[in-house]
């Protein structure tokens, strides 16, 4: 019979569906895995520079010119942002019919300028280059308070929703604190309320304990199989220390970090033939923001990353009622995801 | 006279860009798929290419990175019923995004922005 289990933070349910339950090989792609045509052309590869909007930031050799070739990392505005800069937009009437103007960040942040090097590829200095880039984009949107939330994702392969695949990630700064946000930032005061401990921190603490749905932890790192996963395979990456902004992360566990992020995000690769995946970071919104709408953040909200391998569809059911559909238990896919060298 | 490469699948819509551009000076080749205009751009040397993307065979996305690949120099309008390309990377190759509309207007300028002299 399959199982309801919920996630206590955020109130989601999921059906853990073991009847259906599958193995890493039933997710490989039947026969040769399809080799991804190599486009003529990239707008994102170095040279190419002059077709995408000039650069905001960039880690670049010393003496090399803005815009021109010789990045390592390089963050650039959306051409068609989804959200544009602007004065910080008035709050939305009541009434049927709410909005808003479309003011926001909307930046992509092309990780390294080798067309075929995927993130997990790189070494563990250039992964740390990425994180460490995240993290000084995310500091420099936030000093604009009406920014409100500073989302980092990344959609790896077509059916993650990437329509390129140079390995890029992108940043979108919202005018409001977003719903699913709140209702993790809700949750989680509710929890530190009721038990006066931060319910991430008791999380991490509990499940090394146990170790069923531990995936890997270092000095710094937790890399847990969430016990409420909506997909196959679905990993979090927990920072030991309690912190709820990623801006308060420092170099050292950034270094950390970027070796758990080449460690499980190989092992997915290895194990799954390179599946497509999203990985989206989740942190307290803006700290101005937060704290005057939520005062005590700090002790109870702590910062993640969440890596949802794309191997499930959302459809109907899942539209309807919120529930996910998981087929493989997360303490089955954390015993693969140990296993896999 | 400037010359400009029409890839449109749509014939009548040929018609009226060869019709609309001629008047302004421009010498217009139209061609309805992408592999005729891989063909055109090896005989001819464009100053400008206008592009649609919902194509039979290979839509217009790729078409975009084929020509960079052939002619980096050449600018491109990607010129479309939809904004919703616009989701897609590759798009950002083109020098100009215009949807399609019952006035030329936009094109028109974007055309003359793009090719000078």
């Amino acid at each position: 019979m399959s199982e309801l289990r919920k996630d206590i933070v955020t109130g989601r349910w999921v059906i853990i569906a073991s009847e259906r339950s599958k193995r890493p090989d039933d997710f490989r792609p039947a026969g040769a895995v399809p080799k991804e045509e190599v486009s003529a052309f990239c707008p994102f590869c170095e040279g190419n520079e002059s077709k995408t909007p000039p650069e905001v930031f960039a880690l670049r050799r010393e003496g090399t010119a803005p815009d021109g070739p010789g990045w390592r990392v390089r963050v650039v505005t959306n051409k068609f942002p989804a959200l544009s800069p602007g004065a910080p937009p008035p709050r939305p009437e009541g009434g049927l019919f709410q909005s808003m103007p479309g003011v926001g960040v909307h930046e992509v942040v092309i990780e390294n300028p080798d067309h075929a090097k995927e993130l997990v590829d790189l070494d563990t200095g250039h992964i740390l280059d990425v994180l460490d880039v995240f993290r000084m984009r995310i500091g420099a949107i936030e000093e604009n308070f009406h920014y409100q939330y500073v989302q980092v994702f990344k959609n790896k392969g077509k059916e993650a929703g990437a329509s390129l695949s140079h390995p890029h990630s992108q940043i979108v700064a919202t005018p409001i604190v977003p719903k699913r946000v709140k209702e993790e930032v809700y949750g989680a005061e509710r929890l530190f309320r009721a038990n006066r401990e931060c319910v991430f921190c008791r999380t991490i603490a509990e499940e090394s304990r146990l170790g069923e749905r531990l995936v890997l932890r270092n000095g710094d790192f937790a890399v847990l199989a969430p016990f409420a996963s909506r997909s196959p395979f679905e990993m979090a990456i927990y920072p030991l220390r309690h912190s709820p902004f990623f801006t308060g992360t420092t170099r050292d566990e950034l270094a950390s970090m970027a070796i758990v992020i080449k460690t499980v995000l190989g092992r997915l690769k290895s194990m799954l033939s390179d599946p497509p995946f999203n990985f989206v970071l989740h942190q307290a919104p803006n700290p101005t923001v937060s704290s005057k709408a939520w005062p005590g953040i700090r002790g109870y909200f702590h910062w993640h990353l969440e890596i949802l391998p794309v191997l499930t569809k959302v459809a109907g059911f899942e539209w309807g009622t919120g529930f996910y559909i998981n087929p493989v238990p997360p303490e089955t896919a954390a015993g693969y995801l140990r296993e896999t060298s | 006279m400037k010359k400009i490469l029409l890839v449109e699948d749509e014939k009548p819509l040929c018609l009226l860009y060869e019709e609309e551009l001629g008047a302004e000076g421009y010498a217009v080749t139209s061609v309805h798929d992408a592999d005729s205009a891989l063909e055109a751009l090896k005989r001819v040397a464009f100053d400008l290419i206008i592009t649609d993307i919902r194509m039979p065979g290979k839509d217009g996305v790729e078409l975009i990175s084929r020509i960079m690949g052939m002619r980096k120099d050449v600018p491109l309008i990607i010129n479309t019923a939809y904004q919703s390309y616009k989701e897609d990377f590759m798009t950002w190759a083109a020098d100009a995004y215009v949807v399609k509309s019952s006035s030329l207007d936009e094109l028109k300028a974007r055309i003359r922005e793009l090719i000078k002299g």
